[in-house]
C-alpha cells in the first residue's frame, strides 16, 4: 500500500497541518481486498540473531507510522518481546506526516526520547542533515542485508552511511483500459504515451485520455520520472539545478500539450492521489500512471466500474531510454540519541524479517526481501485473479530496475514546492515551460544557495 | 451621546476620590492582565521573527547565520510577492464592500421583520460559528469540478453536465474564494448593522412620515448617516478580518494553481512552512503586517479620536 | 432605541411588509443553504455523496457517520475515517479551551476596557491602538515563534497554553467593545453610588457591571467563536489528543487517498451544536449590548 508520495508533507515542517493526507496512507488499510487476508496467520518463522533473554529489562522507544494496515505488523512484536526480556513502547503513533512533523521538531528541539523511529526513502536525509540518526552500517551485516532488493538499501545511502532498513515500498505502473485499447497499443516511450492519450480522449464518452495528480510532490514527482526519463536530471554533480534542461523542457511541454489538447481533466491541477485513482474508478480515464497500493481497490466491484477491465504495464521510457520509476519506501533507523542501540538494532531486524515481510506482503504491501517476492510470486499463480501473477513479476522487475528516489537531499521538498506551482502554470498555459522551469531553476538555486551548498553559504 | 469620560474634569477626578499617584496607577493595573497575555502570545513572536527576518532559519539546519537585509532585498524584487500583494488589496476592497451592501440590505430588512427575529437571526449567525477551515473544506468540495454542488446544480437545471473547474480558471477561483469569504463574513455585518439600525431614536422617523418622506428618502438622508458610527466599525473589523485572510483560501486553492490565486498569506505560507525558507517568510510577513499597521493606524485614529477626545 | 419606533409605532402590517419578510426569508435560505446540504450530507448513505448526476433526496437516512464518530456500534461494512478520531477527548479540550478563554478575556477584556471608559491616563491612546494592531497579525506569523517559545516555557501541546493564546486573541476586540459598553453607562451613575458611600470597587461591581452585561454577552459570543474555530494557532500548539481541538481535527478527514467527507460533514454539525445553542442563549443581549453604544464612534 502506498504512502510513499505525501505531498502535503511540506506541512509538516513543523506547523504541518498535515494530519489529513497521511490518513489516506492509513485508510488504505481499509481497502476490501487487502482488509480481507490480513487474519491469516503467517509462517512461524525462527529469528536466528536473537539469544534468549538477551535484553532483559530493557524497554525499547518507538515512534511509529500507525494506521489499520500498518500496525498489523506490530502485532510481532510481543514474540520478539517473549524471546529477547525486553519491552516495546511506543512513544508515538501516528500517520506519516504526523511521524514526521514530529521528528523533524524533536530532532530540531533535541527532545528525542525513542530508539526506534519510522522512516522513509523520501523523508530520511532531512533527519540526516539534522543530526538525529545514528549510522545503521555497525549494526546490520552485509550478509543480513543481501535478501533486501538491493535498489531499495541503497536508496539510503548517503554520505557513505546506510540509515534506513526497508519494510515496503511502492512504486508506479501504467494502468490501462483494455476495452479502450489493445496490448499492443501499450506505449513504450512517453511520446507514444502523449499520443495515444490525444487519441483516446472522447468527449462525447466523457472519456479523458490520461490524468496527473496536479499538485505538491505528487506533480513534481511525475515531472521528475518523466524528465529523468528523457535523460535530464534535477541537479548536476555541484547541486546546481538542471531541470530546466531540454529534457525538462520536453516532460513539461507534454503535461501542457495534454491539457491544451483537453486529454485531461480540467480541473486536475487541484487532484490529489485520491482523486486521480477515483476517476479511473469512475471509467473516465483510458490511460495513467498509478501506484500498486490502489490495485484491489479498483479489481473491487462495488467501488470500481473498471473492476476487470483493466492491464498494467511498465512505465514509459523517454529519449534517454530509461524507464520512469519514481518511488519510495518505508522502514525504520535508530535515534543517534538511543540508548538501547543494541536492542533497537535486535528490533528493526525482528521488523523486518520474513517472518515480518511475509505478513506485510500478505495485506498487500510490495516488501522489501527478495526471498519473500519468490514464494509469493509462486503463491499467486494459483489466484483467481488472472493479473495477480503478472502484477508482482512487473513490481519486482521495476523495483529491481527502475526503482528510483527522488535525490538524496533535505531539499527535495523545498524544492518541488518551489517547482509545482509553476509546473502548474504551465500546464494551464500561464507562463511557456523553458521560461517557467528557467524560473524555477533561479529559485531553487538561491535556495540551495542559502543551505550551503555552493560553498560560502549566502 | 451621553458619553462622559469621568476623569477629563477634575471634578470628578474628586468625586472618585483619586489620588494622582493613584490615577497614573490604576488603569495600568487594570490593563496589565490583557497586556500580559498580548505580549506573550503576539510581541514575542513578533520581536522573535523580526529577529529571524535577518537569518537563513530553518527548522531542518542546525545552524542558522545572520545574513543582513539580503531576505528583504529579495522581497523587493519578487514579482509573485507583489502580486499576491496586489491581490490580497483587491479581494479585500471587494469582499468587505460586498459584504455591508449584502450585510445592509439584510440587516434592514431584520430590523423590520415582523416576527421570529431572534431565530432569523441565529440562522443568519451559523456561518460565523462555522470554522473557517471548515468552510475552505466545504467550499472547496462545492465547487469541485466533477461532482461539486455548483455543477450538480447546474446539471440538474439544465439538464447537460457541466464540467466548470471553478477552482482553476480565471476570474473563476477568485470569485469562488471571494464567494465563501463573503459568505462567512456578511453575517457580522447584519449583526453589527442591524444593532446600528435598532438603535436609531424614533422620532426622526416619524417626523419624517409625517412630512411625507418615502422609504428610500428615509433611508438615505436618516438611517444611512445616523448608523455612520455603526459602519465604520463593521467595516474596520471586517478589513483587519480579511487582511489576514489565510485558512479559507488555503484550503479551497492553496494560492493556485500556479499563483492564481495567491494571496499573501498563502504566499508566505508556502514559503515558509512548505518551502523551508522560514526566514524569507518572516520578512514577507514583517512588510504585510507593517503595512496592515499602517492601514490599522489609519482606521483605528478616528476611532479614538472620536471616543475620547473632543466629546466632552 | 426599539425596532417598533422603526417602523411606525403600533401600525398594522400590510401586504408590503409581507413581501418585505417573504425577502427576508429567501435571502437567509440562501445563506443557510450550504449548512443544510452539510446536515443533509452527514445523515445519507456515502453512495449517494459524490455523484454525477446529483441524487438531491436522499433515499435512506443513516446516523452511521454519528455513530463512528462517538465510537458507537455500526452496521458491517459502515465506512469512515471518524473512527481514527478520539472524538471525545477532541471535545472536552474544545469545550473546556473556548469556555475558560472565553471567561478570561471577558474578566481581562473588561478591565481593560472600564480602564479605557473611565480613566485618562498617559499612553491610552497608543495602547488603545496597540491592541488594535494585535488583531492585524495572522495566526500563521505567530505560529513558529509561539510554538519555539511555549516549547521552552513547557505550555507546547497543553491546555493551560491553549487558554493563554486565545485570551491574548480576545482581549483586544473584547475590550474594545466593553470599553463602549461602559461609556454608555453614565458616569453619573457611579457618582451616585459613591455619594452614597460605595467604594470605587463596589461601585464598579454594583452598577457598572450588571449594567454593561449585555455588552459582555456580546463580546463572548465574538471571543467564544473565536476561542471554538481558530486554527492555525490550534494547529501548532496541539500534538496529541491531549489538547487538541476540533479545528485541526477535521483534517483528518481528507486525505490524498482517501477522504471522508461524510464523516467531515457530521463532525462539523456536532461542532456546530454547542456555537447553536451558546448563540441562540445570548443573541438577543448580543443585540442590547450592541445597540447600547458599544459602537458609536
Amino acid at each position: 500500500m502506498s504512502t510513499k508520495k505525501m505531498t502535503r508533507r511540506d506541512f509538516l515542517k513543523y506547523a504541518g497541518l498535515a494530519s489529513g493526507a497521511a490518513v489516506a496512507a492509513s485508510v488504505m488499510g481499509t481497502l476490501p481486498a487487502a482488509a480481507a487476508e490480513a487474519t491469516e496467520k503467517p509462517s512461524l518463522f525462527q529469528f536466528p540473531h536473537i539469544q534468549k533473554k538477551e535484553f532483559e529489562g530493557v524497554i525499547v522507544r518507538m515512534l511509529a507510522i500507525s494506521g489499520a494496515n500498518y500496525d498489523e505488523l506490530y502485532k510481532i512484536i510481543p514474540e520478539w518481546e517473549e524471546q529477547t526480556g525486553a519491552k516495546v513502547e511506543f512513544v508515538f503513533k501516528g500517520d506519516g506526516f504526523q511521524t514526521d512533523k514530529r521528528l523533524v521538531q524533536d530532532f530540531a528541539a533535541g527532545t528525542v526520547d525513542y530508539d526506534v523511529c519510522w522512516d522513509h526513502s523520501s523523508f530520511f536525509s532531512q533527519y540526516v542533515k539534522a543530526d538525529g540518526l545514528e549510522p545503521l552500517e555497525n549494526w546490520f551485516s552485509d550478509e543480513e542485508l543481501a535478501d533486501f532488493i538491493p535498489r531499495l538499501v541503497d536508496a539510503t545511502r548517503r554520505d557513505g552511511h546506510l540509515w534506513v532498513i526497508p519494510r515496503h515500498f511502492d512504486i508506479s505502473c501504467m494502468h490501462y483500459r483494455t476495452d479502450l485499447m489493445g496490448a499492443d497499443q501499450v506505449p513504450e516511450t512517453w511520446d507514444q504515451f502523449k499520443e495515444l492519450a490525444k487519441q483516446l480522449t472522447d468527449p462525447a464518452k466523457g472519456i479523458y485520455g490520461t490524468q496527473f495528480a496536479g499538485k505538491e510532490e505528487a506533480l513534481s514527482g511525475r515531472f521528475y520520472e518523466v524528465m529523468t526519463a528523457e535523460g535530464g536530471q534535477l541537479f548536476n554533480e555541484k547541486w546546481e539545478p538542471t531541470f530546466n534542461s531540454p529534457a525538462g523542457v520536453k516532460a513539461a511541454t507534454m503535461f501542457a500539450e495534454l491539457y491544451a489538447a483537453g486529454a485531461m481533466p480540467p480541473g486536475m491541477t487541484s487532484f490529489v492521489w485520491e482523486d486521480v485513482a477515483k476517476n479511473f474508478a469512475a471509467g473516465i480515464i483510458a490511460i495513467y500512471s498509478e501506484w500498486y497500493g490502489w490495485y484491489s481497490f479498483f479489481q473491487d466491484p462495488s467501488a470500481s466500474k473498471v473492476a476487470g477491465k483493466f492491464d498494467l504495464a511498465r512505465q514509459p521510457m523517454g529519449d534517454g531510454k530509461i524507464h520512469s520509476g519514481w518511488a519510495g519506501h518505508h522502514g525504520f533507523s535508530i535515534t543517534k540519541a538511543s540508548q538501547n542501540k543494541p536492542a533497537a538494532a535486535s528490533l528493526i531486524k525482528w521488523l523486518t524479517s520474513v517472518k515480518g515481510n511475509e505478513l506485510e506482503a500478505k495485506l498487500g504491501f510490495l516488501v522489501a526481501r527478495q526471498s519473500v517476492w519468490e514464494k509469493i510470486i509462486v503463491e499467486a499463480e494459483t489466484s483467481t485473479d488472472p493479473l495477480a501473477k503478472k502484477r508482482l513479476e512487473l513490481a519486482l522487475l521495476q523495483a529491481q530496475e527502475d526503482f528510483k528516489t527522488p535525490p538524496l537531499i533535505a531539499e527535495w521538498l523545498p524544492m518541488s514546492n518551489i517547482l509545482y506551482p509553476i509546473l502548474q502554470q504551465i500546464i494551464l498555459g500561464d507562463v511557456e515551460p523553458q521560461k517557467g522551469l528557467d524560473d524555477a531553476a533561479e529559485q531553487v538555486r538561491d535556495m540551495m544557495a542559502k543551505a550551503g551548498y555552493y560553498g560560502t553559504g549566502a | 451621546m451621553a458619553t462622559i469620560s469621568v476623569t477629563k474634569s477634575p471634578a470628578r477626578a474628586r468625586v472618585f476620590e483619586i489620588s494622582a499617584d493613584e490615577a497614573k496607577r490604576l488603569p495600568w493595573l487594570l490593563l496589565t492582565p490583557g497586556l500580559v497575555a498580548l505580549a506573550v502570545v503576539v510581541a514575542f513572536p513578533m520581536f522573535y521573527s523580526f529577529y529571524l527576518s535577518f537569518t537563513n532559519y530553518d527548522l531542518t539546519r542546525p545552524t542558522t547565520e545572520f545574513v543582513g537585509l539580503y531576505n528583504y532585498i529579495k522581497l523587493f524584487s519578487n514579482a509573485t510577492f507583489w502580486q499576491a500583494f496586489g491581490r490580497t488589496v483587491l479581494f479585500m476592497t471587494l469582499a468587505v464592500n460586498l459584504e455591508f451592501l449584502i450585510g445592509l440590505a439584510i440587516a434592514q430588512l431584520m430590523a423590520k421583520a415582523l416576527l421570529g427575529r431572534g431565530l432569523l437571526r441565529t440562522v443568519l449567525m451559523m456561518p460565523m460559528m462555522f470554522a473557517p477551515v471548515l468552510v475552505g473544506f466545504q467550499f472547496k468540495w462545492f465547487f469541485n469540478d466533477q461532482v461539486g454542488l455548483v455543477n450538480n446544480l447546474l446539471f440538474t437545471l439544465t439538464g447537460q453536465p457541466h464540467i466548470i473547474p471553478w477552482l482553476v480558471q480565471v476570474p473563476l477561483g477568485f470569485i469562488s474564494i471571494l464567494v465563501a469569504e463573503v459568505w462567512m463574513g456578511t453575517p457580522f455585518m447584519v449583526i453589527i448593522l442591524e444593532a446600528g439600525i435598532l438603535s436609531l431614536p424614533t422620532e426622526p422617523f416619524e417626523a419624517a412620515e409625517v412630512d411625507g418622506a418615502s422609504g428610500w428618502q428615509k433611508f438615505r438622508h436618516l438611517t444611512f448617516p445616523m448608523i455612520g458610527p455603526f459602519i465604520y466599525t463593521a467595516m474596520a473589523i471586517r478589513s483587519l478580518d480579511l487582511a489576514r485572510v489565510y485558512d479559507v483560501v488555503s484550503i479551497m486553492t492553496g494560492g493556485g494553481p500556479g499563483t492564481r490565486t495567491e494571496l499573501i498569506w498563502t504566499y508566505v505560507y508556502r514559503l515558509a512552512f512548505t518551502g523551508h525558507d522560514y526566514a524569507t517568510g518572516s520578512a514577507m510577513s514583517y512588510v504585510t503586517v507593517i503595512v496592515s499597521f499602517l492601514f490599522t493606524f489609519f482606521l483605528f485614529r478616528n476611532v479614538i479620536r472620536s471616543r475620547w477626545e473632543g466629546r466632552e | 432605541m426599539s425596532a417598533i419606533g422603526y417602523t411606525k409605532a403600533g401600525r398594522r402590517p400590510r401586504i408590503g411588509d409581507y413581501l418585505r419578510d417573504a425577502a427576508l426569508y429567501l435571502i437567509i435560505l440562501i445563506f443557510f443553504l450550504p449548512v443544510l446540504w452539510i446536515i443533509l450530507t452527514s445523515i445519507r448513505p456515502n453512495m449517494e455523496i459524490n455523484t454525477r448526476p446529483p441524487i438531491w433526496i436522499p433515499r435512506e437516512l443513516t446516523l452511521d457517520s454519528y455513530k463512528i464518530l462517538l465510537g458507537w456500534p455500526t452496521p458491517e461494512g459502515a465506512f469512515g475515517l471518524g473512527s481514527n478520531i478520539p472524538f471525545g477527548q477532541y471535545a472536552r479540550n474544545s469545550i473546556i479551551i473556548a469556555s475558560v478563554s472565553t471567561l478570561f478575556s471577558l474578566t481581562f477584556g473588561t478591565l481593560a476596557g472600564y480602564a479605557f471608559a473611565r480613566f485618562a491616563f498617559k499612553g491610552k491612546n497608543s495602547v488603545f491602538l496597540g491592541m488594535m494592531l494585535a488583531r492585524a497579525v495572522p495566526g500563521i506569523a505567530l505560529s513558529l515563534p509561539l510554538f519555539v517559545l511555549f516549547a521552552r516555557l513547557g505550555l507546547s501541546d497543553s491546555i493551560l497554553g491553549m487558554i493563554i493564546t486565545y485570551v491574548a486573541l480576545n482581549v483586544p476586540f473584547t475590550a474594545w467593545l466593553m470599553d463602549g459598553f461602559f461609556r454608555a453607562i453614565p458616569a453619573e451613575l457611579d457618582e451616585a453610588a459613591l455619594i452614597d458611600g460605595c467604594s470605587r470597587w463596589s461601585a464598579f461591581l454594583r452598577v457598572d457591571l450588571p449594567l454593561a452585561l449585555p455588552g459582555a454577552a456580546a463580546s463572548g459570543i465574538f471571543a467564544f467563536l473565536t476561542a471554538w474555530n481558530e486554527f492555525a494557532l490550534a494547529n501548532v500548539i496541539t500534538r496529541t489528543p491531549a489538547s487538541r481541538t476540533f479545528p485541526p481535527a477535521l483534517y483528518e478527514f481528507t486525505g490524498q487517498f482517501v477522504s471522508d467527507w461524510r464523516g467531515m460533514c457530521a463532525m462539523s454539525v456536532m461542532m456546530l451544536i454547542p456555537a447553536i445553542i451558546f448563540v441562540a442563549l445570548v443573541q438577543r443581549q448580543l443585540m442590547t449590548g450592541l445597540t447600547s453604544g458599544a459602537m458609536k464612534g
